[in-house]
């Protein structure tokens, strides 16, 4: 009985404490506004093509994420995600070989890719956001030699499942999504790797000096980050039934709304990765919202907008709220 | 007359009263003293003077006016925080002036009147450093100064407040600095001065405030008071100041041996260190006693030269390899290289042994609260729990915490550089005793890098004098204060 009470307050208290709980309560009251306002939202078609949609840039949120906790970022995500989906369908289709083998080598390239951010960020000592604009243009680049700009079709359809499917109501998009993101959370959370990712957030220079070797794990996480990236790339393929060279457009920056949205400080250090799944399903409820109300479409990209930059803003106004409410208590 | 006056004031935080109902003011043509424990208040109080935080209750008034309701007000006083905080990349000049319109340039700025300007200002206060020098590329205590004279320009400024105004600069720049406060006081401005250092308070101040636990616990002028009286009133109990913390274990068995050691900031050291010996490090700002440290350490590049330690080679440029073979590092910028500011005392301690922590994959919470309570009781840091994010320690427990952690390593070598900055007296004693402590029992060898020449003359069994990045010289305890001091200014015997 008296530990019943004990664990609720403690969960209350971890509530309370967490910079995840304001944006939490956004989401569910958006869930909330969204069931009452559209019939249609509540549906399960409805709900099933939003889970699909926001479980790619979940993925991606959350990989990012580990990236702004050590204080950079990765801009060249969207363009991972396409070469690995093009390099697949390269395998897959024009040279035939097993599927499964061509999105395993798929994944494993964009490891490689990852690891080459992470080598050319720590060795040359760059910043990370100059790097990777310059790399996303590297991929980029080889994608459209390797492809003219032309889709490549005729993926075989064993494939499919892994983007069109679904377990049970779920879609296997999200299914991934929630797969990666119990992982991240473990090793964040859990493991020594994890502990070290918040030392070099919170301070490089103490990392070094407790002997946390910290450029590997600067690599380490880049090269996990082209890793999901590319794991989101190739389920897209398997979701379209074509390798596109436009797949991961606005993921770079998506992803990053997503973390921040989610509470993920951009000075590092500060957040959780989940959040960055909270902020990736506020931003997929957005967009979901503007269809559902019809909002005319050359309107959609600037509420889109609008309703992000609200969203950003709620830690921050939770914050200054606080603030505010502790000056009047003290006052008074 | 007085020109700033707090009565009454009362400010609360969650768990603490930092300030409880203090009644201080200060004259023009004064300079007060004001001096505490760490977490005694002072911070609280500069803040709500400053106009940084507002207390719950009393007042603050200037000039006579309630300057609570009149905030501008506290534009007259003039603050210079302990942290030097200039623009690195701007000049002299710039640094100088900014904001423009507060020091009389309107409109366009132009350079070359700028620089016209700061020149009197450079003479006043005597930085050798021309106006469009840029910050970054001047020296440390020339840097000091000018944030001096930059919270001077200010028009109207009436109080100057000081906070530990002599943390990085040399004995030859802090008689400067004293030369230029009496002459401010003489312009008849109020000087508020807040050191930990108490020869410098005597040698400066008129009259002195003590705090502890957040009240006023006295007020008196400097000549009918002396030293014993102030740590008494400080610390709530006596300190005997002639105590020394010198290792009584020294053993004959050389434990490190640095060899011809060069690079970037120190040329051609050499010198041993023996199981359970303190080895103090004397020199000026800037004399390349951190960079060889850290050198040794693994954090900066060595050119030349080799260390052996237990007999063993010793793999330089790998903070990792001396860390998990016993040779630590406790840095002297704690803020910056020693906490992890926003993580909790507790992963702050289990950070550099969580391998003998982990159960499978995962880190075991038991063992790693269990760990973090034993570091708590054993040096007896204060805090709520082991959740409380570092940051929030005082200064002194911070310190106890980075040491607790690196005991945690089993070191055989052990470097604290300056572990007393910005640390009270009472603490102080603390951190000798278990220097002392680790040394004895644990058979530690312990460098001291200070630049307090009374604290390496109380720690060390041999005091190794540096000047511009080579040794010049090493003394025997008891050394004389004179021929260390000679040694490290330059001139040589």
């Amino acid at each position: 009985m008296n530990n019943e009470a004990k664990s609720g307050n403690a969960f209350v208290n971890a509530l309370r404490k967490s910079n995840m709980t304001a944006i939490g309560l956004v989401l569910v009251a958006m869930i909330v506004i969204a069931s009452v306002t559209s019939p249609y939202f509540l549906d399960i078609y409805n709900l099933q093509s939003l889970a699909r949609d926001l479980a790619f840039i979940g993925m991606i949120g959350v990989a990012q994420s580990l990236l702004l906790l050590i204080g950079e970022l990765d801009l060249s995500v969207g363009k991972i995600a396409s070469l690995c989906g093009i390099l697949s369908g390269i395998m897959m289709v024009q040279w035939g070989w097993n599927s499964w083998l061509s999105l395993f080598i798929a994944l494993i390239c964009g490891l490689l890719f990852g690891a080459i951010n992470g080598l050319i960020i720590t060795r040359l000592r760059l910043n990370s956001m100059v790097a990777t604009i310059g790399m996303q243009g590297v991929y980029g680049g080889i994608n459209l030699v390797l492809t003219k700009g032309k889709a490549i079709t005729g993926i075989p359809e064993n494939i499919y499942f892994l983007g069109k499917g679904a377990l049970g109501p779920v879609p296997m998009p999200f299914i991934f999504c929630i797969i990666v993101l119990v992982l991240i959370l473990f090793l964040v959370k859990r493991t020594k790797t994890g502990r070290y990712i918040y030392a070099i957030g919170n301070s490089r220079e103490a990392a070094k000096i407790l002997g946390i070797r910290v450029d590997r794990i600067r690599v380490l996480i880049y090269s996990l980050v082209g890793f999901i990236s590319a794991l989101a790339g190739i389920l897209y393929v398997a979701r379209l039934g074509s390798s596109q060279s436009a797949i991961g457009e606005n993921w770079p920056m998506n992803s990053i709304a997503s973390s921040v949205i989610g509470g993920v400080s951009l000075n590092g250090g500060i957040g959780n990765p989940a959040g960055a799944l909270i902020g990736a399903a506020i931003i997929g409820i957005i967009q979901n919202m503007i269809v559902l109300y019809g909002v005319n479409v050359y309107w959609q990209s600037a509420v889109s907008g609008f309703v992000v930059v609200i969203a950003i803003s709620f830690s921050s106004i939770s914050e200054i709220v606080r603030e505010k409410r502790a000056r009047k208590i003290k006052v008074g | 007359m007085k020109v700033l006056e707090a009565s009454g004031i009362t400010k609360v935080f969650p768990g603490v009263t930092a300030l409880d109902s203090v009644d201080v003011s200060f004259e023009p043509g004064q300079i007060h003293a004001i001096i505490g424990e760490n977490g005694a208040g002072k911070s609280t109080l500069i803040k709500c003077l400053t106009g940084v935080y507002t207390p719950e209750q009393g007042s603050v008034r200037i000039d006579g006016e309630d300057a609570l309701k009149n905030r501008e007000l506290f534009d007259k006083v003039a603050y210079v925080p302990q942290e030097i905080d200039l623009f690195g990349y701007m000049s002299v000049a710039e640094n100088l002036f900014l904001p423009y319109e507060k020091s009389g340039f309107k409109g366009l700025v132009n350079q070359k009147e700028l620089q016209k300007a700061a020149i009197p200002l450079l003479e006043k206060f005597r930085i050798p450093v021309k106006p469009d020098a840029l910050v970054k590329d001047i020296s440390v205590s020339s840097q000091q100064l000018l944030q001096i004279a930059r919270a001077t320009v200010h028009e109207e400024y009436e109080v100057l407040m000081l906070d530990e105004p002599t943390t990085s600069l040399t004995t030859n720049d802090t008689q400067i600095l004293f030369e230029i406060i009496k002459h401010i006081k003489e312009e008849n401005k109020a000087i508020i001065f807040i050191s930990h250092k108490l020869e410098e308070i005597f040698a400066l101040s008129d009259v002195i405030t003590v705090f502890r636990n957040g009240k006023k616990v006295a007020y008196a002028d400097i000549h009918d008071v002396d030293v014993p009286w102030v740590i008494k009133q400080m610390t709530g109990r006596e300190l005997d100041q002639n105590q020394t913390f010198l290792s009584e274990k020294v053993s004959d068995s050389v434990l490190m041996e640095v060899k011809n050691l060069t690079g970037e900031a120190f040329t051609d050291v050499s010198f041993e260190l023996k199981k359970g010996e303190i080895l103090g490090f004397s020199g000026l700002v800037g004399a390349g006693r951190s960079e060889l440290m850290q050198g040794i350490f693994g954090y900066l590049p060595v050119y030349a030269g080799s260390v052996t330690i237990d007999g063993k080679e010793w793999k330089l440029g790998d903070t990792s390899f001396s860390v998990s073979n016993g040779f630590i590092y406790l840095p002297e910028e704690r803020k910056k290289q020693g906490i992890l500011p926003v993580l909790s005392v507790r992963e702050n301690i289990s950070m550099a042994t969580l391998d003998s922590l982990k159960s499978g994959l995962s880190i075991s919470r038991k063992g790693e609260e269990q760990l973090a309570q034993e570091v708590i009781e054993t040096y007896d840091v204060k805090t709520p729990d082991t959740d409380k994010q570092i940051q929030f320690l005082s200064g002194g427990n911070q310190q106890k915490v980075i040491i607790g952690r690196a005991m945690c390593c089993n070191p055989k070598v052990l470097v604290f550089d300056e572990p007393t900055k910005g640390i009270d007296v009472g603490t102080k004693t603390e951190i000798y005793k278990l220097m002392k402590q680790l040394a004895e029992e644990k058979n530690v060898g312990i460098i001291l890098i200070s630049s307090e020449m009374d604290e390496v003359q109380k720690c060390a069994n041999r005091i190794i004098a540096m000047y511009n990045g080579r040794k010049v010289g090493e003394f025997n305890a008891p050394a004389e204060k004179q021929d260390i001091l000679s040694a490290i200014i330059g001139v040589s015997k």
